[in-house]
């Protein structure tokens, strides 16, 4: 009986949840007869088993819900939301039963008699009478017998027999030629529901531990006597069969109906329950004899007998179709793990006097069941809280000209090894603002970090441990637990999980994890003579470093650091990270970074070397390890040795926490500067042999021209350039016209003109931290640093722009020269900003810090407005000095959200829109 | 009767307890029969780095992931000589297998739990929470191992 029980527990539990989402697609479609009939079926047979099993309670809220439900179908009754949310009341209070059913072994004591009631006044609201309703369900030849009798209360809770039962079944059977399969097949492409995978018939789709006959067909062929069985063979169900039995049998009958109209009954769709735990065996057995096989790869490699080679290759060959047949019994359709998610939105909705519609894509996209699992809890949280949090009200969404109905959006999809989960809603998006206090608040950051993170980081504080932005703790979300729970339980079976939101259009979280969890592909890493596994989900590149590699690992401030194409990346070294006994200081050394993905971030993990790639079988770590958070677990390579796993993220947990514990404000300031500092700069020979160095940021387009395009009018060299006329003007002496060799200009592009710089050569851009050694009384030359190990001249091009300009005269009228203050950590900024601004008609004071701005400030000069960047103006702002004054932040970041309370934020690179904005905000000044 | 000897008790049957002796540096141990899963001799043990002192490493039993555990570092003793494995006793503990590491392993011994003696109470506490008790052998006091404990406190060393 206990395992009778148990069937019917997983069995109802399913039926349920079937009914949770399509009462709420019915509520939405009440003319839709499909998906009442499939309700009131599924409903049906609950309350037979119920009565079969000897189950009165259960029975009796069943057989209420269902009375209404047939009120309904009969089109007595009118479908309203409250009548809807009475069923699923009803529906709730089963699920209630049936946990203390699961718990206890039976009923709980008690009865159900105020909810009956009430779902009995519902059905009676109208008719009083329950007329017997034949004509009204036509596709229904003995359901509806059936039901007239309940509802004439005849058959009392606990009297439901099996030949009602069996009844019920093949009703069912009978159902299938005459259902229209129109109706099915809409409501089912309405799902994006497969055929195959959802029964609508039975209403459930394939159960975890349920294998298609696709995968064990050839079995089935061997055991199965009669694959072209007849419907309703009458001893197909007998008494002696257990209900699932029967329902197992039914159902098979039911697909093989469903075959038979389409191929003659040939292909029997036919499916078999196998315990979870059996599969789970399977699998570890499985995974075992993976290893073994590679195990025994590894030694035969090494051997010259080629007798063991070919059974050995057949062997790896069956194991890993076997490896492959078994993880697919363990796939399962993400839908599963999504049924409940309509109910919920539902509720959330009608709690929250909200109008939510769920689009779901990709159902049937398969993952491991383990890992579908452990995604159910989280996924569930994060669309309750896009439905919560990121959705407006009603009236809110109107104002803000959107629809009044939001819309959650979920689709899953493969990626190369991973799924992709992705929830996207069109609520108000993430408050940064709100997140950045919460996060001070929190002490998860400070300010002068905040003022540097990108609103995406920003953003990203939501998955911190405790982190919570409503201000309002409401029953569904936000009790303080959520994101970071979601982002531990995914990161836990490797995933990743990020945000991108922008305000007032909505959120979009995405999931990656991994498909399976059992099997991993990982890279095999060297150091100090240790091996250790990193999942390949987690790498997103390798980079050679040290000995003939461009790329070396630098230090700041004694922290390592690497520049990756233009971004600095922070750099663990895996030798120090777990205290690894290495003989000598491998810093200097050739070998590998790393670069893994961290929550998003980059971080780049040393290792001496990289060994191999292998398929490996992870196992959970040991309690007395599980504390340590570089590993997420172990495994067994091919040569029998065991090596821990890395886990990306323990690892760069420790950076981040090395980081904090650096952070005070110099070591920030530094790495301010320091990252200011390194320039690309253009390296041009022009005029002479050594170099000259051009700021690329400043360069809008590297041009060739025809020597003998360049024309000489009023005394200036000029070219045609689309369309108009640019003025060339040599960066050396004179331009030296070689014959045949085509002229290389730096063009650079300003309020709709262009000029031209002529070199005689473009020789190299480099990346370098420009240290300005000497200035220059030399006009055209900021000053001389050693670029690549060579002094050269960097180029002063406001002042080339300004000769060029000579017949600009236009602003130089300016009554009175406006006076800047420039700060600006960063001596070179200073040097190329400042001889700007002059040239542009603006009296430049520039200062390099702190000290400087406080002395000027004492001496009570006066400005105009403040230039600078943005941390050194924050600072000047937040000391109450020249407090009405605009500010104009220059920074190389200028979308890093750091410019807030500040007038403009400007690109670096972007001089004329600096002039414009100076123009503008000192013009607004004088009129003001 | 004090709680030790019904542990004891509750680990046999009968009124004789059956114990692999083992040896830790200078004393003499006794590990219950039927605590111990196997004896093994450890070969290539992966060392952990940053895990709990008392973790020696993983090691592959037969396909299996077995976390060892040094018996000397936890009862605070000095390690053992390079080059010297010493033998592992596996333990189970629920899905998992420990191997717990001595210098040697020695015959089965029998005792009558009744002889079980209390831990006198000033002997070391660290001693005293892995050991259930002692029995008098003839040359020398048998201390009977708490595997669990010994096992159990490594686990949740790293927890606390």
């Amino acid at each position: 009986m206990d395992d009778l029980i148990s069937e019917f527990l997983t069995e109802t539990a399913e039926s349920l949840d079937v009914i949770d989402s399509e009462l709420v697609r019915f509520e939405n479609n009440p003319d839709d007869r499909a998906i009442l009939d499939n309700i009131f079926r599924l409903l049906h047979t609950v309350k037979g088993t119920c009565g079969f099993l000897g189950l009165p309670r259960l029975e009796a809220v069943a057989h209420a819900g269902e009375t209404l439900l047939g009120k309904f179908r009969d089109g007595e009754l009118q479908v309203t939301p409250p009548m809807v949310t009475l069923v699923l009341e009803s529906i709730d209070q089963i699920k209630v039963l049936l946990e203390s059913l699961e718990a206890t072994g039976s009923e709980p004591a008690g009865d159900d008699q105020p909810l009956i009631k009430r779902l009995e006044d519902a059905a009676m609201g109208k008719l009083d009478d329950a007329a017997p309703a034949e004509a009204a369900a036509p596709a229904e030849p003995e359901v509806p017998d059936d039901y007239d009798q309940d509802l004439g209360r005849e058959l009392r809770p606990g009297e439901v027999s099996l030949a009602d039962l069996e009844a019920a079944f093949q009703n069912a059977e009978s159902d299938v030629p005459v259902e229209n399969p129109a109706d099915t097949a809409a409501a089912e492409s309405e799902e994006h529901l497969q055929a195959g995978d959802f029964d609508p018939e039975l209403g459930r789709e394939l159960r975890p531990g349920e294998v298609s006959s696709a995968e064990l067909e050839a079995a089935f062929a061997a055991a199965e006597p009669d694959p072209g069985m007849e419907p309703g063979t009458p001893e197909v169900i007998t008494k002696n069969m257990s209900t699932e039995e029967a329902l197992a049998t039914a159902m098979a009958e039911l697909k093989g109906g469903d075959a038979a109209t389409g191929e003659g009954g040939l292909r029997v769709q036919q499916t078999v329950r196998v315990g979870v735990d059996v599969l789970e065996a399977l699998m570890t057995t499985v995974s075992e004899l993976v290893l073994t096989r590679n195990q025994l790869m590894q030694t035969v490699r090494g051997l010259e007998d080629d007798e063991l080679k070919g059974p050995l290759q057949r062997l790896s060959a069956v194991t890993g179709e076997l490896q492959d047949g078994v993880m697919k019994t363990r796939m399962q359709p993400i839908g599963d793990a999504w049924r409940k998610l309509p109910r919920i939105i539902r509720d959330v909705s009608t709690d929250l006097g909200k109008k939510i519609e769920l689009f779901m894509e990709g159902q049937d996209t398969e993952l491991d069941r383990q890992v579908l699992e452990l995604i159910k809890d989280p996924l569930t949280h994060m669309v309750r809280n896009s439905a919560d949090h990121g959705l407006e009200m009603p009236e809110d969404r109107v104002k803000a000209g959107k629809s009044e109905k939001g819309t959650i959006k979920l689709s899953a999809y493969h990626e190369g090894g991973h799924i992709i989960i992705a929830i996207a809603d069109d609520g108000k998006g993430l408050d940064t603002k709100r997140i950045g206090e919460k996060a001070l608040e929190k002490g998860l950051t400070t300010h002068e970090e905040l003022a540097r993170l990108t609103e995406a980081q920003i953003h990203r504080f939501i998955f911190a441990p405790g982190f919570s932005t409503a201000a309002k703790v409401t029953n569904l979300s936000g009790r303080g637990v959520g994101m970071d729970v979601v982002r531990t339980n995914i990161e836990q079976i490797g995933g990743v999980v990020d945000v991108s939101s922008a305000a007032g259009r909505g959120s979009h979280f995405t999931i990656k994890i991994p498909l399976t969890l059992a099997i991993v592909s990982a890279l095999i890493v060297g150091c100090q003579e240790q091996r250790f596994a990193i999942p390949q989900l987690a790498v997103r590149e390798l980079v050679r470093v040290g000995m003939g590699s461009e790329h070396t690992v630098e230090k700041l401030n004694g922290a390592s650091v690497m520049r990756l194409r233009d971004r600095l990346m922070p750099i663990v070294d895996l030798q120090g990270v777990l205290r690894l006994d290495g003989g000598e200081g491998a810093d200097e050394e050739a070998g590998f970074v790393v670069v893994l993905d961290a929550g998003g971030r980059n971080v780049g993990v040393v290792v001496d070397n990289v060994l191999d790639t292998e398929e490996i079988v992870v196992k959970p770590l040991s309690d007395s390890l599980r504390g340590v958070s570089a590993y997420s677990g172990a495994t067994i390579l091919g040569d029998g040795s065991v090596i821990m796993i890395l886990d990306p993220n323990g690892l760069a947990g420790d950076i981040v926490s090395a980081m904090e514990k650096e952070s005070s404000a110099e070591a920030l300031a530094a790495a301010n500067i320091d990252m200011a500092q390194t320039q690309r700069l253009l390296l041009v020979r022009a005029g002479g042999e050594e170099p000259k160095a051009v700021p690329l940021s400043l360069v809008t387009r590297l041009e060739e021209f025809d020597p003998d395009t360049i024309e000489h009018t009023n005394g200036h060299n000029v070219v045609q350039y689309r369309g108009r006329l640019m003025p060339i003007v040599p960066l050396g002496d004179q331009i030296q016209c070689t014959e045949g060799q085509r002229q290389p200009v730096l063009v650079f592009a300003e309020n709709h003109t262009s000029i031209g710089l002529a070199v005689d050569e473009i020789v190299d851009v480099v990346e370098e931290r420009v240290d300005l050694q000497m200035g220059s009384d030399r006009e055209g030359v900021i000053g001389s640093a050693i670029i690549k190990g060579k002094a050269t001249d960097v180029v002063d091009i406001a002042w080339y722009l300004d000769q060029s300009r000579a017949g600009d005269i236009q602003r130089r009228t300016s009554k009175r020269r406006r006076r800047v203050l420039l700060v600006d950590a960063d001596a070179f900024a200073r040097r190329m900003i400042a001889p700007l601004l002059a040239a542009a008609g603006y009296d430049v004071t520039p200062t390099g810090g702190m000290h400087e701005v406080n002395s000027i400030a004492e001496a009570e000069e006066q400005f105009d407005v403040l230039v600078g960047d943005p941390a050194a103006l924050a600072r000047i702002q937040s000391e109450g000095m020249w407090a009405d004054l605009p500010t104009v932040a220059v920074t190389d970041w200028p979308d890093d959200g750091s410019g807030e309370g500040l007038t403009a934020v400007l690109p670096r690179s972007d001089r004329s829109a600096l002039i414009a904005t100076l123009d503008q905000v000192s013009q607004q000044e004088n009129a003001a | 009767m004090t709680g030790q000897t019904n542990d004891v008790s509750e680990l046999s049957a009968e009124a004789v307890n059956e114990y692999v002796s083992v040896r830790i540096g200078d004393q003499l141990f006794g590990a219950p029969v039927n605590a111990i899963r196997e004896v093994f001799t450890p070969q290539s043990v992966t060392e952990v780095p940053l895990a709990p002192s008392e973790v020696a490493g993983l090691l592959n039993l037969r396909g299996r992931i077995v976390t060892a555990i040094d018996a000397r570092r936890r009862l605070g003793l000095p390690p053992r000589e390079a080059g010297d494995a010493g033998m592992a006793l596996g333990v189970e503990r629920g899905s998992e297998i420990f191997g717990l590491i001595v210098d040697s392993v020695g015959e089965v011994l029998r005792r009558p739990s009744a002889e079980l003696e209390p831990v006198p109470a000033h002997v070391d506490s660290t001693f005293r929470s892995m050991v259930k008790g002692v029995h008098k052998l003839e040359k020398e006091l048998l201390a009977v191992l708490d595997v669990s404990a010994v096992i159990g406190a490594a686990a949740g060393a790293e927890a606390a």
